[in-house]
């Protein structure tokens, strides 16, 4: 049977997954990117491939790669992808696919959050975080590493609060003071908690959302929608229901492997999960022939240079010899 | 001399004006105080203030801006007589260099222009040229003359902020006094007319470049017209060379073979003054967008908003969303997204030095224009940290917005 992959390899994890010609998905990954995406990338496949093969899939074939996510140019070049798409549009795509009614998706990643407006199945405008990385995900996890607590029990441990701690929302230097602050004076830990979810969804709304209509279906994905307590602030915030989908975190891949199914079938790069069997490398060169010294990434399989990016003009532009 | 040259001549003095357009009010209100404030710098003593004398030629210099480098050249050469020192291409060491001689809070316009400044000055650059302008740029002169002295750097700064208040016949003695006292004035003033000319016709072929380079056949053949164009700009002496070289240029531009498709995708592109319009500071959005096909349109330039600039009309033309003048572009920027959204383009980018206070007051009325006439704004800020990659992003995403939008 056929089947499409798409990875997002973000910041923090790296999602995949894999779906039938009818675009429903039948193998999920999502796992640590650890600061290695194109090792992630590979235990994603490799997790992947283990999946098809225990859930009945074993004569899945990859017919076409989409990958999506901050590196997904990267992982794109080794896993011979057939799209590589951004991931905004293929948060739209995937969204949209399973919530044909969406009007406004809320993302909140590792390091990034966005907002899409959808009307008519089509995003009409959309805003992503500049500059800083308040309220995003890292930002969460690394005050519950301070409080001792696993971020996935973030959530939970948020609900049973009744009074919210008001926690400095505008950025993340300073929410970390006050927040360093309020444990000092002696407020409950699950005030502390409930009062940091209440912070990531403000900002949020502050921030990226600033001058958007935010309309009701509302979708809420990417890891941090795992966490109840934002879902639920959320929803206070707004005052409407917030959506959040069993493969929320997963819409960008799942986007991704939409995109290369759509693809046209004479761009298709058929994909074999044995990538382990080759050796993956990058070299940072910088390019001498002007002054401006361009950091060139070069992507090798094998020693065999595959890709390569980062030239400002054509004069660092390195061909690469691709064989048919 | 001819009527319609003579009447030329007569706008170069309204022109002016408008290059150190001012908010009279509150200018006058500092000017009449008694107290006015100290410089920032003053010259140590025992240093003997360098006068240009006569038949010493000063080499000038001028920060980068675009392609406006060209017109810089012949306002020096051409009109002052003196020789200008052209900068090349600037590179990742140029903002490295403005970077780490500002301070960090400043916006990136400042730290770019510091760049080239220091360039100017390696490449043996005597006489720096620093715009007036009705916000911090206004102030910039000054902070800049004062980093590079204490750089050790010696040079004299041709600094417009200080004849801000003057007319046009001050400031034009006042290049003379400071650049080339052996002027022949009636001759300079004729040649400032062909370098107006000269900014305008720029911008005519830019604007015509930015509609059209994003459909040639042949990827390139646009940006090797442009060159060649710039080439002969640079040999131009007098008004006739500047309508020879400008008439061969867009007939150049136009002849490349291009496939125009029926609905193009149009962006307009609004912002400031800097930013928007200098590609080392946006990381050169227009060759992006021209990649990816889009046909662009930017009303700002120098002819727009120095040469041409009407405040008050085109804040006229926008009254149902701004009530005064929010600073150097703002009035501009606002107009040209209004006209973009009533011309049915497809999206609207907007750019800004980050911090960039007159461009963060127009952002509401601006999201005001996107809902009322249902075309989408991207929002992007600059520092001079910015990463090209965060950029294709969200530029990949807004054109797939618009393309999949479209394709219904």
């Amino acid at each position: 049977m056929k089947a499409f992959l798409g990875i997002d390899t973000g910041s923090i994890s790296t999602k995949g997954v894999v779906i039938d010609e009818d675009k429903n998905i039948i193998a999920r990954s999502y796992l640590w990117t650890e600061g290695n995406p194109t090792v992630a990338a590979r235990r994603v496949a490799d997790e992947l491939r283990s999946q098809l093969q225990e859930g009945g899939y074993g004569d899945a074939e990859v017919m076409a790669v989409g990958t999506t996510g901050s590196a997904r140019r990267l992982v794109g070049a080794i896993l011979g992808a057939t799209v590589v798409k951004n991931e905004i549009t293929a948060h739209a795509v995937g969204t949209t696919h399973l919530h044909p009614d969406v009007r406004t998706i809320l993302e909140i990643g590792g390091q990034d959050s966005k907002i899409i407006c959808i009307d008519g199945g089509i995003a009409t405008d959309y805003a992503m975080n500049t500059l800083c990385a308040a309220g995003t995900g890292s930002f969460l996890s690394s005050q519950a590493h301070r409080l001792g607590v696993e971020v996935e029990e973030f959530g939970e441990i948020a609900l049973t609060s009744k009074h919210p701690a008001s926690i400095a929302a505008r950025c993340t230097v300073f929410a970390e003071s006050d927040l360093v602050h309020k444990i000092q004076v002696g407020y409950p830990r699950e005030d502390i908690i409930a009062g940091l979810c209440k912070a990531v969804a403000v900002n949020y709304l502050n921030n990226v959302g600033k001058g958007k209509k935010i309309v009701s279906p509302v979708v809420f994905q990417g890891g941090v929608s795992k966490n109840v307590g934002v879902v639920k602030a959320f929803e206070d915030a707004l005052g409407m229901k917030v959506l959040v989908d069993p493969d929320g975190h997963l819409m960008g891949a799942y986007g991704a492997a939409l995109l290369a199914a759509d693809s046209p079938v004479a761009q298709w790069k058929p994909f074999s999960f044995d990538i382990d069997d080759f050796d993956f490398r990058t070299r940072e060169v910088v390019c001498q022939k002007c002054a401006n010294h361009c950091e060139i990434v070069c992507v090798y399989r094998d020693d065999e240079l595959i890709d390569a990016w980062g030239n400002r003009c054509e004069k660092g532009e390195i061909r690469i010899a691709r064989k048919a | 001399m001819p009527n319609d040259k003579s009447k030329h001549l007569i706008n170069t003095g309204e022109a002016l004006d408008n290059l150190k357009r001012v908010y009279t009010d509150i200018r006058t209100s500092v000017a009449n105080s008694d107290s006015l404030p100290e410089p920032l710098y003053r010259m140590r003593k025992g240093v003997k203030k360098e006068r240009p004398r006569s038949g010493k030629r000063r080499k000038v210099a001028f920060m980068r801006y675009g392609y406006y480098d060209i017109a810089f050249r012949f306002f020096v050469e051409e009109c002052l007589d003196a020789d200008f020192v052209r900068l090349p291409e600037a590179t990742r060491r140029t903002l490295e260099l403005g970077t780490l001689n500002s301070n960090d809070y400043v916006c990136a316009p400042f730290k770019h222009i510091l760049g080239d400044y220091i360039e100017a000055l390696e490449l043996g650059a005597d006489t720096l040229v620093q715009f007036s302008g009705p916000c911090r740029l206004g102030y910039y002169g000054e902070l800049q003359e004062s980093i590079l002295r204490d750089m050790g750097y010696e040079f004299q700064m041709v600094n417009f902020s200080e004849v801000s208040e003057k007319s046009a016949k001050e400031t034009v003695q006042y290049c003379k006094k400071k650049i080339n006292p052996d002027l022949s004035m009636p001759g300079a003033i004729a040649k400032f007319v062909v370098a107006l000319e000269m900014i305008e016709s720029l911008d005519r072929f830019n604007d015509l470049y930015l509609e059209v380079a994003g459909f040639e056949e042949e990827p390139g053949a646009c940006k090797k017209v442009r060159k060649a164009y710039f080439d002969d700009m640079m040999q131009v002496k007098t008004m006739q060379d500047l309508l020879t070289a400008q008439k061969k240029g867009m007939e150049a531009l136009e002849a490349v073979p291009k496939r125009i498709p029926n609905d193009p995708i149009r962006v307009g592109l609004v912002g400031e003054y800097f930013t928007a319009v200098d590609a080392h500071s946006n990381l050169g959005i227009e060759d992006k967008l021209q990649a990816m096909g889009v046909s662009m349109a930017r009303m700002l330039n120098m002819t727009s908003r120095n040469l041409r600039y009407n405040e008050k009309n085109l804040r006229a033309g926008i009254s149902e969303y701004v009530e005064y003048d929010m600073g150097p572009t703002s009035s501009l920027t606002l107009a040209a997204a209004k006209r973009y959204a009533e011309e049915g383009f497809d999206g609207i980018v907007h750019m800004k030095s980050s911090g960039c206070t007159p461009e963060i007051d127009v952002m509401p009325a601006l999201q005001r224009i996107s809902k009322d006439y249902n075309i989408p704004i991207l929002y992007l800020s600059y520092d001079s940290q910015t990463s090209d990659t965060g950029l294709d992003t969200r530029l990949e995403a807004f054109y797939d917005m618009i393309a999949m939008g479209k394709a219904r």
